[in-house]
């Protein structure tokens, strides 16, 4: 979600963007590994790397690529003389980062969605045309005289001949050749295309790391919603920033606030909620508020389940969810939550309308509470 | 940077380079010109990651310096100016601007740091030799016909271009050999080798490459300077100098699909030869394009059917000296082929009907071409 909104306007949050991020904080065990590999001398040709979104794996594959690329043009290892390396960080005044931030870089080719420019948004899928140019670049020599990269970004949104498009060239790689395959869900890829990568997963940032960066990335947003954002994130900068960018913090203090009400809601201020979920059509509020309140609801079932409760982004939240907790058992509150998430899934695809699908979620929340 | 260049000379050049930038990019990097100027010239590199093209005019330059700027918009802007004026091209301290000044005429282009360009003829390239325009010419319009478009077989999709000795008769001698094939025809064309190519890797250059360098022959001058590593390979040609990657793979063992014992020969004028072959593939189905030769002594009978159609056959007189047989082939690939023979006469070695067939041109030995037949 944050990335779609960052090219909807790059100068957003140029400073985090992955291709031209020089800085990379909170995964050091990962990086680690990374320069481990290649300090053996035996790199993997392809990595899968896994993780929440927005939590730094295109920029830690743009971070690696650099380095790969920038490796050879400094003719290090050549006699195998050189230290082994121990970072990965490369200075944003380097050629190297220079080429890879302009996209001029001709050894790194980068495979990611389009932009559907009809519609302004990304397109659903990567194009398998693009995929295509995967097999043609590695088969290509060098232009710098090293390694050639290609980073696929979103490599869950290739679809079937995407995927089998990459397969051959997984399969047999050329010398020299690596491939970075960065995934939201590496889980739900062909398994072919898996036991062929080496598994690379990210874990989620500190709440402290997110606040960190939410400092130094986006002064603007006021110093005491940062640990507030850092905790609704779950620990991911890059959904803090979306969540921020769309007044997610607003909304969900007016939504617990509503919630407060439970087992009764005031009817009014309810229609009032709707009412600024959907004042316009495309602001992306409704899709933030509706995506907070599934998410909400899942917290407090697993939390209900593990019988003990989060700590709380805004206060009141812990009483809400134990008055919740004493009028139903987990397994009604379980079912409530696959309704509410099912009844937002269907309002897309059969285009209900927006306030009356907010309204039954409440008035469904309402029903089981009492 | 401060030039003044005449706008001719700015619009011949640009036109060289901004052919390979593509139209539709979403890297704005990779939709500009390289402009570099210094030294009474001025330098514009243009590239599509897989091969650069950089262009050298002569210009009045007040004050060096470098910057990129949108190839097209560029282009049209200078296409657009009267003839025989005179183009100044001027860039600001922080080089974020390119002010082109024309008559009454002013244009201001946003530009791209020159550092965020990519970088394709950097690196040493160790062999370096020169070939003149007309054997360039022939290595390249005799082979690439053969070039493969499939994209599995990668590393046949250019033409080979590699040292070897030509062993025929009594003598071996060094030659420079460019070999193309798609499976189905083989290329094989030689020079003597030039001075200082002894030792130099087998090299494929990719199609397009191929297809670049030849707009660019007819232009040139006589001779051209080719320089190449592992890596790359860069055609210097006067004022144009194009380096462009290779294709990292394995040729195959070419060779050893040319056929040695192939013992009956034909000879035929090519010119009459082809012209038959294009009347009788008339009939022949769009999907096949098969023409089957009917050989007895001093006769060839071309030959084509189709369920559709109906039939054709022409007769042709050859010198054949040995027993009858007939053949099939792809009409298509046969008109490839008897069309690079110059000469009066192509000569055909056969075998039998499923071997490949050798053509050659009779007075030329430098050629060779095979092809697969067909079963008709």
């Amino acid at each position: 979600m944050s990335k779609a909104r960052a090219a909807a306007d790059p100068a957003a949050d140029e400073g985090l963007t992955p291709r031209r991020n020089p800085d990379l904080t909170g995964q050091d065990e990962a990086e680690r590994l990374l320069l481990e590999a290649w300090n053996s001398g035996r790199l993997p040709h392809a990595w899968l790397i896994g993780g929440a979104p927005g939590i730094g794996k295109a920029t830690l594959a743009y971070r690696f690529a650099r380095f790969v690329l920038a490796q050879d043009a400094d003719g290090d290892g050549l006699f195998g003389g050189s230290a082994p390396a121990t970072s990965l960080h490369l200075s944003a005044n380097h050629p190297a980062f220079r080429r890879v931030a302009s996209g001029g870089h001709a050894d790194l080719l980068t495979v990611e969605r389009q932009r559907d420019d009809k519609r302004n948004r990304l397109k659903r899928d990567i194009a398998v045309d693009d995929v295509r140019k995967i097999g043609p670049f590695l088969h290509r020599t060098s232009a710098e005289g090293g390694w050639r990269v290609a980073v696929i970004d979103g490599a869950d949104r290739m679809n079937v001949s995407g995927l089998n498009a990459i397969l051959k060239i997984l399969e047999e790689p050329p010398n020299k050749a690596l491939l970075l395959l960065v995934s939201d869900n590496p889980g739900g890829m062909l398994p072919t295309i898996r036991s062929r990568c080496r598994k690379l997963a990210l874990k989620a940032l500190s709440e402290d790391t997110v606040v960190k960066l939410l400092m130094e990335h986006r002064p603007d947003i006021p110093a005491d919603d940062r640990p507030a954002l850092a905790r609704l994130s779950e620990g991911s900068v890059g959904h803090a920033i979306g969540l921020a960018d769309a007044g997610g913090l607003e909304l969900y203090r007016a939504m617990i606030g509503l919630l407060s009400g439970l087992p009764r809601l005031d009817i009014a201020a309810a229609h009032a909620f709707g009412d600024t979920l959907t004042r316009k059509t495309d602001d992306g509020v409704y899709e933030t508020a509706t995506e907070l309140l599934v998410w909400w609801l899942a917290r407090f079932a697993r939390a209900l389940a593990r019988g003990a409760w989060p700590a709380e982004v805004v206060p009141g939240e812990a009483a809400l969810m134990t008055r919740m907790a004493n009028a139903r058992s987990l397994e009604r509150w379980v079912e409530v939550w696959e309704k509410v998430q099912r009844l937002f899934a269907r309002a897309e695809s059969a285009n209900l309308d927006r306030k009356q699908v907010v309204l039954n979620a409440l008035a469904a929340l309402e029903a089981a509470a009492s | 940077m401060n030039i003044t260049i005449e706008r001719a000379a700015l619009l011949r050049s640009l036109g060289h380079v901004q052919s390979v930038v593509e139209r539709r990019n979403t890297i704005p990097i990779l939709s500009n010109v390289l402009l570099r100027a210094k030294d009474g010239e001025l330098s514009l590199a243009a590239t599509d990651m897989d091969l650069e093209i950089v262009e050298s005019v002569p210009a009045s330059v007040t004050r060096p310096g470098g910057t990129t700027a949108p190839a097209h918009t560029l282009y049209d802007i200078v296409r657009k100016l009267p003839d025989g004026s005179q183009v100044e091209l001027d860039i600001s301290g922080d080089g974020a601007l390119l002010t082109l000044r024309s008559g009454r005429s002013q244009f201001r282009l946003s530009c791209l740091p020159v550092d965020d360009f990519p970088q394709l003829s950097g690196g040493e390239l160790k062999h370096s030799f020169a070939v003149s325009a007309a054997d360039l010419r022939g290595l390249v319009d005799r082979t690439r016909f053969a070039i493969s478009t499939e994209e599995t077989r990668y590393y046949l999709n250019g033409i080979y271009l590699h040292a070897a000795r030509a062993k025929s008769g009594g003598t071996d001698l060094p030659v420079l050999r460019a070999v193309a094939t798609d499976g189905h025809r083989l290329a094989r064309v030689e020079m003597p080798l030039p001075e200082g190519a002894d030792g130099i890797p087998g090299v494929i250059v990719p199609r397009k490459t191929v297809n670049e360098i030849r707009k660019l022959i007819d232009e040139a001058a006589d001779r051209i300077q080719i320089s190449m590593s592992e890596n790359k390979i860069r055609f210097g040609f006067d004022s144009v100098v194009v380096t462009s990657k290779l294709i990292d793979g394995t040729f195959p063992d070419y060779e050893r699909v040319i056929p040695v014992g192939n013992d009956k020969v034909m000879e035929v004028d090519a010119k009459l030869f082809a012209a038959a072959v294009d009347r009788v593939a008339t009939i022949s189905t769009e999907k096949s394009r098969a023409v089957k030769l009917s050989l007895t002594r001093g006769t060839l009978t071309l030959s084509a059917t189709s369920p559709e159609a109906g039939s054709a056959t022409e007769e042709l007189e050859v010198s054949y000296q040995d027993g009858p047989m007939e053949i099939g082939f792809n009409s298509r690939y046969l008109l490839d082929i008897t069309q690079q023979i110059e000469g009066e006469g192509a000569r055909f070695t056969l075998a039998d009907a499923a071997s490949p067939t050798i053509i050659r041109d009779v007075v030329d030995s430098t050629a060779l071409y095979v092809l697969m037949p067909m079963r008709v």
